[in-house]
Order: C-alpha cells, then structure tokens, then sequence
C-alpha cells in the first residue's frame, strides 16, 4: 500500500517535471525576444547566447524603433484605435445578431446563418481588391474605419456563432419571466439577458483585440498614409531593413511590443476566455 | 461590367472633387531604402516656396502594389518617386500624364540622365523624368585587404582577381567572408550580377523587354563565377535566403568585397564611420566594366490635378541649387552639364559612381515586376537555383522558358 | 450544454392562430436583430465574393481595360503548373501541420485535463504562444532561425552539432520542418484546449466502468476516449484544416515562398497572381477555385460527423 502510494507520488513529481520542461519549451521564444530587446545596439545583431543584456540594460532596440515613420507611440496609437473600436462594434453586433438567431424564427434564418458561418472559410486575401474598390467608394479606404469595417466582418462569423451558443444556453424561462414583469426587446437584452452571456461577450472581445490588433496584410493594402500605419505594417519597414541591413534590435523591440499587449489581455481575461472558448467548443 | 466601370469612374471623379481647389502641399510617394534625398529636397523646397512638398514613404517590396492599386481605386497620388524600370510598365498602362512638351522646354533636357530618359519614354513620349540616379559599383573593405596582405587601395578588374582577393580575405578565418550577395533578391542581382553580364557583352533582355535572353554563355559564366566563390566557402550561409533586407552586410566589418549602390556610399560614410571601404567599377571576366544605372523617375499620375505644382518642384530639383542638396543627400546628379560642379567637395568615390552612368546599363521591360523584383519570379527563382542548386545548366534554361512564358501570356 | 449547434427547425409545437400572427411578428423582430451583421457581411463579404466570381471571367489587368474572356481563366489554371504545385505543396503542409499539431496537443490535452499541481499554470503557458498574431510570431521566429544572428544556428554550432553556422530557411529539408515547429508552437495550445474540453466531457463512470473491466488504457483511449469525443475532434481538425489550407503569412514573412517556390501555398499564389502581376481577372478564378476546394473539405467533414452523429 505504502509502496503504491510511493510510486503514485514519483509518478506524479516526474510528470510535474516533464510538464515544466515542456512549458519552459513553450515559454523560451517568448522570453528570448523579451529579454534580447534589452540589449544595447552593440549587441543586437548578436546571437542571443545568453539572451540577457551582458553589457547592461538598455532601450536602444525601442528608441531605434521609434525612428522607423511616424514612431513606435503613433502606430501604437492606431493600433489601439483599430483594434479597440473592433472590439466594441463586434461584440455589439454579434451580441444583437447572437440573439437573433437563437430567440427568433424569420425567414432565412438559416440561410442567413449559414451564409455568416461560410465568412470563415474564405480567405480574405481573395477578396482584397474588390474589398479594396469597395472601400474607395464608400470613401473609406486608406481610413481607420474602413479598416476597422473589414475586421469586424472578418470577426463575426466566429463572434455570432460564439453569442448564438451563450444565448441558446441560457433557459428561456428566464426571459418569460422577465417578460411577464413587464421587462422586453432591448431592455430585456441588456439588463436581464446580457449579464448571462458575459463569457461570451468576454470572448468575442478578447478575440476581436487579439485579431485586429494582430492583422497585417489588410492594413498594408488599405492603408497608405503613414500616419495610419499600424504597428504590423510598421513592423515590415522594420523587417524589409532600412540602410541594407536589418536592425534585429529593433525586429525585437517590435516583436516584444505588439506581443506584450496580447499576452496582458489574455492573461487578465483568460478565465472568461477559456470558459466561453470551451462553451463553443462542447456544443 | 458597363456599370461596374461607371462606378469606377464615379468614384474617381468624387475622390477628385474631394480634394483642395488650392493644393498647395503637393504629396510625392517614395519607396523606403532610399535615404533622406528626397525629403531632404523636399523640405528645402518648401522653405523657400509656397508650395509644399510632402514625401510619403511606403514599404519598397509592396510599392508597385500599392501604386497601383491606387490607380486602380482612383486614388493615387498626384506625383510619384518611382523606381525607373518601373516606367514602361505604369506608361504603357496608360496611367501616366505626357510630360513631352514641359520636359522638351527644359533647356538642360539634352543633359538629363540618358537611362532614366531611355526607360521613361515609352511610344516617343516623356513619361519619367530623372529624380535620384543611382549605379552599382563594387566596395572593398580596406582593413581587411590589408590584413589579409592585399593592396588595400586597389579593387579587381577581372574575375580572377576578384575571386582570389576573396579567398585571400576569407583565409583570415573566423566570421570573415570574401564576397557577399543576397542570394533570394531578384531586385538585387539585376542591379549587382547582371553588370558582370553586360560587362562581358551579354544581354538579359532584348526588343524591349520582348524576348529573354537568359540562356547565353556570358550569363552562364557570371553563374560559374559566383558558384565558384559560394563552393569556395567565401560567401556567408546567410546569403541564400537573403531578400534584399540585409544588402548590405559589409557594414558589419566581416566581408571583405560586396557590390553596392552608389546612394549607399553616404549611408556608409555617415552611418558606420569605422568603416574603410573603397569602391570600383564592377568588372567583366577578362576586363570591362557595366553598372546598372537605377534610381527614380519622377511620374506624374493619368489625370493629377497639380501637374504645374510636380513641374515647379522638378524645375528646382534641377536647379544647381537642387542638384547640389541631392548630391550632398546621397543622389548621383541628374544633369551631366554641371555634374562637375555640384560634385565639387564631394567624397572621391562618387567619381567612380559618376563614372559608371557612362558604362551602365538600365534593361527595359513593361513586366519588370513580374519577371525580375518578385522573390517568387522567373529571374530571382532561376539566380537562386543556378547558383546554389545542383544543375545551373538546367536552371538557366528553365529559367529562360519560365520568363517567356511570362512575358508571352502578357501579351 | 446539449443544445444543438446547426441551425435545425424550431421545435413548433402546435398554436392557436392569434398566438401564431404575434407570433410572426415577433420574429420579424429577430430579422431587425440581425440586420447589421447581414449588413456587414452583404457589404463587405457577399457584394466581394460577386465581385470576384464576376472578375474571375475577364482578363482584368489592375491597370486598364478589363476584357470579358468567358472562362479563359479556368482553362488556363489547368495547365498552370505554378498553381498545381503550390496546392500539392497547401495539401502536403496542411496534413504535416494538423498531424504534428495533434501529435502535440492530444498529449498535452491529457496531461493537462486531469487536476495536477500547478495544472492551471501549464495550461495558461502551453496556450500563451496562441496569442501571439501570425505575423508577429513570425517575426519571431525569423530572427531565431536567421543564421547570424538568431538563436539556433549559433548554438548548434556552439554545441558542435554543425561545423558551421547553417542557414535552417535555405534549404527546404531543414525550412519546412522548422516552420511547422513554430505553427505547432504557435497552435498547439489553441487545439489543446479544444481537445480538453472535449476530454472533460467524457462521463466519468463511463471509463471507470471500462476500468473495471480490465481494459487498458491503450484500449479506454481507443474504445471510449476517441468516440466520445467525436465531435470535438471534428471541430478541432476543421479548424486545423481550413487554417492550414489558408496558410500565407508564415510562408511570406519567413521564407518568401523560397527556398526556389517550394514553399508557396495556394493563398500565396493568389496573391502573386492579383498583387504582383497584377492578374486580376485569373486571381480570382483561382480564388473561386480555392474556395470550392475548402467548401467539399469543410461540407465532407460536417457530413461525415453529422452521420456519425444521427447513427449513435
């Protein structure tokens, strides 16, 4: 018995190792980039062998990155605009349509549904140059907000099946209820329904931000004015090198800075995220 | 389709009325890479003028692209920095204003640089017109001739040389490399290998751009020549998958010859001060010398509202006082005429990037995006497998069929 | 947690005629609920995709006047040896990637689906590099695997293992593999979680009753684990699947489709076709043709599990 209970507890310990091992594996890329983008300049076109500055801290990587266009701040800006107002109108329109499509029976339904679900499997890239002609009429190319658009399209197949599923699990005797007190449409929605599909929400945001804040090829195409670029297409000035050669500092520094970000939000959000990731997964 | 087109023009006569009656900052694109030239000129112009100029720079591999998806959209801008060869492509397209009667007025038009002239004009009218002119010549690293017990102040004139002053530097060990080249960049060997191609008579291109010629015995020697030096071991590992972003690794002190453009001459002046360097005419096998003449012709889009505006800032580009700003930029001076004299002060070793416009070539070709930039086309795909793949002979020949292919399906 | 996922028809139980009308309109309202997403998706995907399908029978150079050549662009595509290749190479990385993201993530998802010390830490790190953006892993892993100046070629020779520094990109033996270690990297977790989920699902007493009965865990896995976890498994290789299938930024960013176009996916050639030669009209065609080539993989999947489904 004592024996047993030995070896289950070996097992055990040996398995926590192996597992830590496997984690440092999937932590190392992370943390060597962090930790490179302290080097001083002398240093970064140097193998990260090891990845720790060895001749003291030093931002040269980020401050070598600010002189690319408009500077690391401005693009950080854009980024953050993009992907916080993506955020917001997709969880707003996905929200609406979440509920639609699990509490009303219209017509087409299901070939309205369908139609959004097939969004997922077309590669947008195939669509750029009539999205790009698209934009230009509608006087938004070249603008954050026909950005922004794009994203939130790109966003909601995968947003309004997220909602559909927190919706249809939450029990419509909830909702007679609260229509027999007198409570309904858009009301009903925000002040009843709302707070019981906040994973949902929670991981329709947080997937918003994680895509738009990491998207590169729409807003090389759709933008021109360097003001606008975001941080990916700042990033391809960086990794194309200026002066015929590539500042692996600076490819750091910007690794590092458009990971970061990422890495917070997920790490705040992540009970929710997972939650709602698995709700969708299960049904 | 009718509609579609209608639509189109719709919205390009919409995106023109939203712009200023009364433009008075005039937007020039420019490709990155190309150092401070035009901004610099650009700057200098609005200071002592109404007019303003403002560059915006756009990432080099996407350029083309974006330019013309812009036109496409009815939205590009009035006035473009774009890289010479890619004239014919942007004129025959019929995007381009005709320049002819304002160029032809210019009382130095006999002056301006024959290559960006010569790929400018497209059907006998002016198109592009000389902005930044650059040539390929060939830089040595001082120190490290002088270490490895070379002349430090003589470059090679033959391909021997060349090779054997590599092997001599990359026998000083280490990190240390004879030759560099970035082996995975199209753009790249066109402006540095195919001088050695010309230099020994051969030609890539001919008719205008409508017949390959890639499967010549001049190319297949420039090919044995590199090979030579890459199974030599004098080129670093890192130059197969190179795309251009790292051109210019002499910078790190480690490579002992690279070909370079002349516009990084004052790049590595300023920037890497600790580096010695010298440059010289690319030579051919047995003697001769090319270069590719490169740069930017300034464009004028189908249509633009502020043609005079592109025309006054060019008078200025032009004016000594302008030559002389580019000059001190980087740029290699755009009118012979008095090419003496804005050099006047200059490093040395520009007279040998000067020298070079007289040797250089520009190849002409409306597809030159299509079958030699592109790091997925004929001629950056048919370099790389030629010089580091098993079978040169064979990859220059399919190289040969896959550009006219390209070129035969656009017709 | 048992409701459907494809949309089925309302359970309608029968209603009086007046219930039936308020009935109606009521649902009109969810028409009102799903307006701006059908909006968003009409303008921004369906009016595109007409687009595209329409452009896809022209030549339609970007610059200049677009000819109607009925479906020139599909006989051409048949004789592309250029397209040809790079969907061999988008089917051979997408069955390499989901069989190595598997191989890593069905491990993981065990090993993190039973309660462990520090069990909620190994998930949070093994899902972090998920997310990481495409581009910016990317990047990163770029400068890791660049010869001089990254991480592995200088400590492989450091450790002796190569005489040299090797260049891993140049040469497609060594790029191949170590691009699909950075997608494993990069997805593993994401798939791990869905695995998970599914792993979680499977009633306890189901396995302890196998227990019971003496099967072995090779034989629990294989009996029980893999068919109960059926429609997990679906969702996780569809995603893998349409993913790898549209794969284009690692194979950009990286290697550029080199070593020598060996590693251009199909989404790659697209974009060649319409952005770099300018090729809108064939672009497109090539693009209907993808797309027709995901919606047999994705229907085949959903068919196959949905059979399975009504057959249990």
């Amino acid at each position: 018995m004592r024996a047993t209970r030995g070896r289950a507890r070996l097992t055990a310990a040996l398995s926590t190792l192996v597992g830590l091992v496997v984690a440092a594996a999937f932590l190392a890329p992370i943390a060597w980039t962090v930790l490179s983008s302290f080097r001083p300049a002398a240093e970064a076109a140097q193998p990260p062998l090891p990845p720790w500055p060895t001749r003291g801290f030093s931002l040269d990587a980020y401050r070598t990155l600010d002189g690319f266009s408009g500077g690391l701040w401005l693009h950080a800006a854009d980024s953050g605009l993009v992907a916080g107002s993506t955020v917001v109108l997709s969880v707003v329109v996905s929200l609406f349509a979440g509920y639609g499509f699990s509490r009303y029976r219209f017509p087409l339904r299901n070939t309205c549904f369908v139609l959004v679900m097939t969004t997922m499997m077309v590669p947008f890239q195939s669509i750029l140059v009539p999205l790009f002609i698209l934009l230009t009429r509608m006087h938004l190319q070249n603008t954050l907000t026909g950005l922004t658009l794009v994203y939130v399209t790109l966003q909601l197949p995968f947003s309004i099946f997220m909602m559909r599923n927190a919706f249809d699990a939450v029990p419509r005797e909830i909702e007679e209820a609260a229509r027999i007190d007198g409570v309904r449409d858009l009301r009903l929605l925000v002040r009843v329904l709302l707070p019981l599909v906040m994973p949902g929400v929670a991981t329709v945001a947080i997937f918003a931000f994680l895509n738009s804040w990491n998207e590169f090829l729409a807003a090389l195409v759709f933008l021109s004015d360097e003001s606008k670029f975001t941080l990916p297409v700042l990033m391809t000035a960086v990794r194309a090198g200026r002066f015929g050669s590539i500042d692996w500092g600076a490819v750091q520094a910007g690794v590092t800075v458009m990971m970061v970000p990422c890495l917070v939000v997920f790490l705040a959000l992540q009970r929710f995220y997972i939650r709602g990731l698995t709700a969708g997964a299960v049904k | 389709m009718r509609a579609f087109e209608t639509l189109l023009a719709a919205a390009t006569a919409l995106t023109a009325l939203a712009m200023p009656a009364a433009a008075q900052t005039l937007t020039i694109w420019s490709r990155s890479g190309q150092g401070d030239t035009l901004e610099a000129v650009a700057k200098a112009y609005g200071e002592s003028h109404a007019d303003k100029v403002a560059v915006v720079t756009l990432p080099v591999d996407e350029f083309v692209q974006k330019y013309a998806t812009a036109i496409a959209a009815g939205n590009a801008p009035d006035a473009v920095a774009l890289d010479l060869i890619h004239t014919p492509t942007f004129a025959q397209a019929g995007q381009l204003e005709d320049l002819t009667a304002w160029a032809k007025g210019l009382p130095y038009f006999g002056a301006l640089s024959p290559a960006h002239l010569s790929v400018g004009t497209y059907q006998g009218k002016v198109y592009g017109l000389p902005l930044t002119t650059e040539t390929s010549v060939l830089a040595w690293n001082k120190d490290l001739f002088r270490k490895a017990g070379l002349d430090a102040d003589k470059g090679p004139t033959t391909w021997a040389e060349w090779k054997a002053d590599a092997a001599r530097v990359t026998a000083l060990g280490g990190d240390t490399h004879g030759f560099y080249f970035s082996g995975a960049c199209g753009g790249c060997y066109i402006f540095t290998f195919t001088p050695l191609v010309w230099a020994s008579g051969g030609q890539i291109l001919v008719d205008d751009g409508a017949k390959a010629t890639l499967d010549t015995p001049a190319l297949k020697d420039g090919v044995d020549f590199y090979r030579s030096l890459v199974a030599g071991g004098m080129v670093p590992a890192s130059s197969r998958t190179d795309t251009g972003s790292d051109f210019l690794s002499i910078v790190d002190g480690k490579i002992g010859l690279q070909s370079i453009g002349a516009s990084q001459i004052g790049v590595l002046t300023i920037k890497y001060p600790d580096l010695h360097f010298g440059v010289t005419l690319i030579p051919g096998r047995d003697g001769g010398t090319s270069s590719f003449v490169g740069g930017n012709n300034i464009v004028v889009t189908k249509g633009a509202k502020s043609v005079k505006a592109v025309e006054a800032f060019m008078e200025y580009v032009y004016s000594p006082e302008g030559q002389r700003l580019m000059v001190r930029h980087g740029s290699l001076p755009a009118r012979s005429d008095i090419a003496a004299d804005v050099m006047k002060g200059q490093d040395p070793r520009y007279d040998v990037a000067v020298a070079a416009i007289a040797v250089g070539r520009t190849p002409y070709s409306p597809l030159f995006n299509d079958i030699i930039n592109s790091p997925n086309g004929p001629w950056a795909q048919m370099m790389n497998a030629a010089i580091f793949g098993a079978d040169p002979a064979s990859a220059i020949r399919d190289g040969q069929t896959r550009m006219q292919d390209v070129i035969d399906a656009a017709k | 947690m048992s409701a459907t996922s494809l949309p089925t028809a309302a359970t309608a139980a029968a209603a009086k005629p007046k219930d039936r009308r308020r009935r109606k309109r009521r649902d009109l309202v969810g028409l009102l609920y799903v307006l701006p997403a059908m909006a968003l998706v009409v303008v921004f995907f369906v009016v595109p995709i007409g687009m595209t399908a329409w452009m896809s029978l022209h030549n339609w150079p970007l610059l200049g006047v677009p000819r109607f050549i009925g479906l020139g662009n599909y006989v051409r595509m048949w004789s592309d040896a250029g397209f040809w290749s790079s969907l061999r190479f988008t089917l051979l990385y997408t069955a390499v990637a989901t069989v190595a993201i598997f191989a890593v993530a069905f491990p993981l998802a065990l090993f993190v689906e039973r309660p462990r010390p520090l069990g909620a830490l190994f998930r949070t790190v093994f899902f972090l590099p998920v997310v990481v953006g495409f581009a910016t892993a990317s990047l990163l892993w770029v400068w890791l695997l660049n010869t001089d100046s990254g991480l592995f070629a200088p400590a492989f020779q450091a450790l002796g293992f190569t005489p040299q520094r090797v260049n891993i990109l140049g040469d497609f033996g060594t790029a191949f593999p170590a691009i699909v270690a950075m997608v494993v990297w990069k997805v593993a977790g994401f798939t791990m979680i869905l695995l998970m989920t599914g792993l979680q699902g499977i009633p306890g007493d189901v396995v302890e009753a196998a227990r019971i009965d003496h099967a072995g865990p090779l034989q629990r896995f294989r009996f029980i684990t893999l068919p109960l976890m059926r429609r997990t498994l679906g969702l996780a290789l569809i995603l893998c699947v349409t993913g790898s299938m549209l794969a284009f930024d690692q194979f950009y960013i990286m290697v550029a489709g080199g070593p020598r176009n060996q590693t251009v996916t199909a989404v790659y050639t697209i974009f060649n076709q319409s952005f770099v030669s300018f090729r809108l009209g064939y672009g497109s065609a090539l693009s209907i043709a993808l797309l027709a080539i995901l919606l047999v993989l994705s229907v085949g999947q959903l068919w196959l599990l949905r059979d399975r489904e009504d057959a249990r």
